[in-house]
């Protein structure tokens, strides 16, 4: 067999995963416009999003219309664009540092925006300069805690230009810690409604989405993913080693600053607009990998969209499972991650052979 | 020509490598030979711009190595490193293909099958690097550095070895070494570290014989690789016997045994 028939192969595949990953993507996308406290036909949901982009295609009711446009499309658009982030973040993080258990919190990202949001739920009343922000301010704060803190976790882990890979994970880790304690303190001195906020925060939650959320999140999140999908090359070369992709041109320190503060402006993001949405970051890659090999070519788009896919199917769940109510999102992508993230170990060798 | 002047290199005030100068010529196997410790991977790490040494300079074909670009210096030397460990599930010819990276697009349909025909590694092209042996796994990142610099170019390059052979078979290891003699005339300069003194007489051009951060000789091979040069560098009795056309030399590291029984007969 020759080489270009293998690399046509190769390329055949990728694009056939990523086909079939954009195809399901738009399947559940359709259906989670469509399922709800309040229910929408299919035909529905595409007559009145054709409608809005002014291609008049067929009937439907004015509240089916302001439903699906006022509520339901922003929140599935936020879903698909906090787990698509969620996971690609996770990838290049993952390519980052060589090492397959880390996931985007590690950098300390997930734990700052934390601690900003609980000082702003619990002493939001009693210091008045934080009631200039409004209803912004909740959401500002966690995403400056988030790239506060990895900032601090970048600086304590560079020295004369050059960042240590080991450091950076010891660095998070301690910060992560230091945050946790003061997330602790300020809960201690939370009355029970601050709490019961702070712990829903925390738990996750797209249900709040409104079209200002939808563009804020495009604004600060399309650039990154972008930055961070074209660095593939740089991140297979990575993953032989610091040294051997130096030895092959890579500019190493820029690659890390590349990764280092997308991935924390679309975790910081993510996490000042629908709070801490944990393992999306940490299995997505995995599956891709597991399913699919290593090559970040494939791997970068392919969390992204397996990523959203997820949050979105998620999101169904969430405010399906006990409608009228909702269950908060983080507590389904851990529910269901981690035991089938569980059956995935297990039956790691027999996929791969 | 790969320049190094007046080396320096330290850890913690300890000279690694001291003041130590060398040329690499293209079209020529260097091998840098000498006992454990003796900084041959420092100075290796020095040439390869791995390591940044504050007194000292290296420099390729003229040009000092702080001037290069990452880019264009991977276009210039090629860098296989002693141990080259791997996360992910990449298959063998991805991570050949990584040699493509600092060539852009200018390189030829073949390159790859080529260069992993010359390793045998073609065969391994789908496995998981993960899954290799030792002895494959070192192929296969031999395939990778030979790809970055396969290529006929107009200026000279350089190939870096550290330790290439190590977990190879005997067979493996001339094999390598007739890659290299080949990879020689396209006006490239090899350098590498082994620990095989049979294979360093049998086929470097010129020997580095190094101990403490020291060089202690340099040249030829067959004039720097003498019995008395041997053992003063490693401390062990050594026998060299000098091969010609006919016969390759052969060298003899002597066991504590066969020393114990001459000193009890005499």
């Amino acid at each position: 067999m020759s080489l270009q028939t293998l690399t046509y192969q190769k390329d055949k595949k990728q694009f056939l995963v990523l086909g079939v990953l954009t195809l399901s993507l738009f399947v559940v996308l359709i259906l989670s416009l469509s399922m709800g406290a309040f229910s929408i036909p299919a035909s529905k949901v595409l007559y009145v999003i054709l409608d809005a982009l002014g291609l008049p295609a067929g009937e439907f009711s004015k509240q089916e219309s302001s439903v699906l446009l006022g509520i339901r499309l922003p929140r599935v658009l936020l879903a698909l664009m906090v787990g698509g982030g969620l996971g690609l973040s996770g990838a290049a993080l993952q390519g980052l540092f060589r090492n397959p258990l880390v996931e985007p919190g590690l950098i300390g990202v997930s734990s700052g925006g934390a601690l900003f949001a609980v000082v702003f739920i619990v002493f939001g009343n009693s210091l008045p300069f934080l009631g200039y922000f409004g209803a912004a301010g909740l959401p500002l704060f966690a995403f400056l805690g988030g790239l506060l803190n990895t900032f601090l976790v970048y600086k304590l882990a560079s020295q004369s230009g050059k960042t240590d890979i080991s450091l950076l994970i010891l660095a998070g880790v301690a910060l992560n810690a230091l945050s946790g304690a003061l997330i602790g303190l300020a809960i201690f001195y939370a009355d029970d409604a601050a709490l019961r906020n702070f712990t829903f925060w925390s738990l996750g939650d797209v249900g709040g989405a409104n079209w200002q959320k939808v563009g804020v999140c495009f604004m600060f999140i399309l650039g990154p993913i972008g930055l961070i999908l074209s660095q593939y090359r740089q991140l297979n070369a990575l993953a032989i080693g610091e040294n051997e992709a130096f030895h092959m041109g890579v500019n190493v320190q820029m690659v890390k600053y590349i990764l280092l503060f997308c991935s924390a402006l679309i975790v910081g993001t993510a996490v000042s607009l629908t709070g801490t949405i944990g393992f999306v970051g940490l299995i997505v890659p995995h599956l891709i990998r597991l399913l699919y090999g290593a090559d970040h070519k494939l791997v970068l788009p392919a969390s992204f969209l397996l990523g959203g896919v997820l949050l979105s199917l998620a999101d169904i769940l969430a405010r399906t499972l006990v409608a009228p109510a909702e269950l908060p999102i983080g507590i389904i992508t851990a529910i269901i991650g981690a035991p089938f993230f569980i059956w995935l170990i297990i039956n790691f060798k027999k996929i791969r052979t | 020509m790969l320049q190094a002047n007046d080396i320096h290199f330290c850890i913690q005030n300890r000279p690694i490598v001291d003041r130590a100068s060398m040329v690499l010529r293209p079209g020529e196997l260097t091998v840098i030979l000498g006992p454990n410790g003796a900084g041959k991977s420092s100075l290796f790490k020095v040439l390869s711009g791995e390591q940044v040494c504050k007194d000292g300079r290296v420099s390729y074909n003229g040009r000092p190595l702080d001037q290069f670009k990452n880019r264009q210096l991977a276009q210039v030397r090629s860098v296989m490193p002693q141990h080259s460990s791997l996360n992910f599930p990449f298959s063998v010819l991805e991570v050949v293909e990584l040699g493509l990276l600092p060539l852009g697009k200018n390189y030829g349909v073949d390159l790859l099958q080529e260069v992993m025909k010359q390793t045998q590694t073609w065969e391994l092209r789908d496995c998981l690097y993960g899954n290799l042996s030792g002895g494959e796994k070192q192929r296969v990142q031999l395939a990778r550095v030979l790809t970055q610099i396969w290529e006929k170019k107009p200026f000279p390059r350089y190939l870096l070895l550290d330790e290439p052979t190590s977990s190879m078979d005997i067979a493996l290891q001339h094999h390598v070494l007739s890659i290299i003699q080949k990879i020689k005339e396209r006006n490239i300069g090899v350098l590498a570290i082994l620990h095989d003194l049979n294979l360093a007489a049998n086929y470097a051009d010129q020997v580095i014989l190094m101990k403490k951060g020291n060089i202690l000789f340099q040249g030829k091979a067959e004039s720097v690789m003498n019995t008395e040069n041997l053992m003063q560098v490693f401390d062990h009795p050594i026998k060299v016997y000098q091969g010609d056309e006919r016969r390759p030399t052969i060298i003899q590291s002597i066991p504590f045994k066969s020393i114990n029984n001459q000193i009890k007969q005499a």
